[in-house]
């Protein structure tokens, strides 16, 4: 009986301590479950701050409506949380709730999706994924890899998938693939259409290039699930995919790792949505009293092929196969 | 059928705008109308082949929209529905995804179950907004609405907001599959047309669809049970919708919770107000509904085929939705009709 007394009492004081050391409240208003990508941004991100210790989360999910998110603020801001992660569904509609934010004096964390009113409003630090540079990467991993097998001087007709027209890494990727066709001489844009980021449509767009394209010889695809979908547009058409058509993907989701060992594709560039590990750290220097310029931190990001050494200059290619049992998503 | 009459049908300018398009296209690139037998996949291969087989979901679904909107109704939970019944095909492929890692040919659950559940599911949720409908005296675009919100909601809820791949062959069929050099989707539109149409045409449902539509409560008074005829159209809709997400997930062979099906309902209104059936409800087309979606879809292939730029898509469909809207309008369809009435006068005299 003293035992349990004590037991009880030693817990009791346990959970004292620990509701008491638990002083930094981050609160953070995700988008909501829209792909495999948003699921595993939040489940990284919520599990990095619920294990901090002292740390405790204060999550919402918005369910993909932007009324929803102003509300989840503003219930943050009363609750004087002292830190706000934050990004936003749609880019613009966001100064007075983010001016209110500014007023209350809590430190506010912009991650992936920046608001148009980013250079308008007091934030201490911005994550997201350099699109442009994604773009780029695509491109040239083409160019490079054709290079490495001695078809660098031979002419390439080149195909572009765009995302949903109008979102940021659409027109970002847009730019950076535009730019980099600039650097190979031999490459040839002989199509550039929307597939709007889904299997389906991009089945339905490479069905189409198939017939009205004579020849077509590599596919870039501003995100892996419009690759996935033309794969099987290819097939129908009777080429091999990844053989007659160099197909190069976004996003590095699960589904293009078995494609691309399975050989039915060639490249993934991966846009990251693990986010902890640049956000904890950059809560921690915070937290000392560090401070961070306004400029976007950029996670490190990855190539992943068929072989790997392919140089890209800023990165070098990975093998899928050699990493497809450590991906999350 | 005189000329009069036939210019006086909403359905004869369908027809006129499809073939205007297609000449067209034919005029830009002959080669637009080639059609080539593929051997590896043992179909028909050419744009002519693509426009059909992918207008197939929403000539499917809007063969039910018809019926909703012929009783003067709408249903917008279609595309959410279509959602729905991919994620539970799905669900039971891929029942095994934490055991076996990578897509491949197998399934743990009977194939029956892989496609009868969800069929049976939208079935049900087509039945129960015709019950929101018949018993609650509810609007019929604010019943479905209700759908049209959480169906997609229950469809992430059921696949845990992933996006599931399967490699599994025989589900592969529905939508890549072939019978008589035809792609599937090809073959499941053309029996779900027929069927629809004997029903509606060689019983008395149609009628009874009619009927309803002009005036309920001149309908019951003449014996025939308005509530039923309702719950049976929703039900029917919420079945062809199920179908559809059977087709649109199998063409990927994955359910895509966000997009699958986003959007068909307005192209199944569209193409059944194209087709010629008025939004008020009363007399009905499924011939021109079938022109009507392969409108839209001719539509879609032309801009791909084509290469109109990305940004301009949107309004080039508007343009030529808007220009077939505007030939089917009364005063057009007047004019001609007067025009030939004059013709056949003068032949006469």
């Amino acid at each position: 009986m003293k035992k349990v007394f004590l037991l009880i009492t030693a817990l009791v004081l346990l959970a004292f301590v620990g509701s008491a050391s638990a002083d930094v409240v981050i609160a953070f208003s995700q988008i909501g479950q829209e792909s495999d990508w948003r699921t595993a941004n939040t489940d990284d991100l919520r599990k990095a701050i619920e294990t901090h210790p002292g740390w405790k989360l204060v999550y919402d999910d918005a369910q993909q409506k932007q009324e929803n998110q102003i509300k989840a603020l503003r219930n943050f801001i009363t609750q004087d949380v002292n830190y706000i992660l934050f990004t936003g569904v749609v880019s613009t509609g966001w100064d007075e709730v983010l001016k209110e934010v500014n007023e209350a004096g809590i430190p506010l964390l912009l991650i992936d999706r920046l608001p148009d009113c980013a250079d308008r409003i007091d934030y201490v630090a911005a994550f997201g994924g350099d699109f442009v540079e994604e773009g780029r990467r695509q491109v040239a991993w083409a160019g490079e890899y054709l290079k490495s097998i001695g078809k660098g001087n031979q002419d390439v007709n080149v195909v572009i998938m765009e995302g949903t027209t109008g979102a940021t890494a659409q027109t970002g990727r847009t730019e950076g693939n535009l730019k980099a066709l600039k650097e190979y001489p031999h490459f040839k844009l002989v199509g550039q259409q929307s597939g709007n980021f889904t299997r389906a449509e991009g089945q339905a767009v490479m069905e189409s290039w198939l017939k009205s394209i004579p020849k077509i010889d590599v596919l870039i695809a501003q995100n892996d699930d419009m690759a996935l979908g033309a794969i099987d547009a290819i097939k129908a058409a009777g080429k091999v995919p990844g053989k007659d058509i160099i197909i190069v993907g976004c996003d590095s989701v699960k589904a293009a790792f078995d494609a691309i060992v399975a050989g039915e594709m060639n490249c993934t560039v991966e846009c990251t949505p693990l986010y902890a590990a640049f956000v904890v750290p950059t809560i921690e220097a915070l937290e000392r009293g560090e401070k961070f310029d306004k400029s976007v931190i950029h996670p490190a990001e990855d190539v992943f092929d068929m072989n790997g050494g392919i140089d890209l200059g800023t990165v070098k290619s990975i093998k899928a196969a050699d990493v497809i049992s450590e991906r999350r998503y | 059928m005189k000329v009069s009459r036939l210019m006086q049908s909403k359905v004869t300018w369908a027809v006129i705008a499809e073939a205007l398009i297609l000449i067209v296209c034919f005029i830009i690139r002959p080669d637009f109308f080639s059609i080539s037998y593929q051997p590896s996949t043992g179909m028909l291969y050419g744009s002519l082949i693509d426009i059909v087989n992918r207008s197939a979901e929403i000539t499917i679904i809007s063969m039910g929209m018809t019926l909703v909107i012929a009783l003067g109704g709408t249903d917008l939970s279609v595309g959410a529905l279509v959602a729905v019944a991919g994620a539970i095909s799905l669900k039971f492929l891929r029942w095994d995804v934490l055991t076996y890692n990578t897509p491949g040919d197998y399934t743990v659950y009977p194939y029956v179950l892989v496609i009868f559940v969800p069929l049976i599911v939208c079935a049900l949720m087509g039945l129960f907004n015709g019950f929101l409908v018949a018993k609650g005296g509810m609007q019929p675009i604010i019943a479905t609405l209700i759908l049209m919100v959480c169906g997609r909601g229950v469809a992430q809820i059921l696949t845990d907001g992933k996006q599931f791949t399967t490699g599994y062959s025989p589900f592969r069929v529905i939508g890549q599959g072939s019978f008589m050099y035809l792609p599937m989707p090809i073959i499941i539109t053309i029996i779900v047309v027929v069927a629809v149409a004997l029903f509606t045409r060689k019983t008395a449902f149609g009628a009874f669809v009619e009927s309803v539509g002009v005036n309920p409560s001149a309908s019951r008074l003449s014996g025939i049970k308005a509530d039923t005829v309702i719950l049976i159209v929703f039900m029917i809709t919420g079945l062809l919708s199920g179908i559809a997400g059977l087709i649109y997930s199998s063409r990927i062979m994955s359910n895509d919770s966000n997009n699958a099906g986003l959007n068909f309902e307005m192209d199944a209104i569209l193409a059944v107000v194209i087709g010629g059936t008025n939004m008020a409800g009363g007399k009905f087309s499924l011939a021109g509904t079938v022109v009507g979606s392969l409108i839209i879809r001719t539509i879609v292939t032309f801009v791909y085929y084509f290469g109109i730029v990305s940004e301009a898509t949107m309004a080039f469909k508007a343009l030529i939705i808007a220009v077939v809207i505007v030939l089917q309008s009364e005063p057009v369809r007047e004019y001609f009709a007067k025009r030939a009435r004059k013709k056949e006068g003068v032949s006469h005299a």
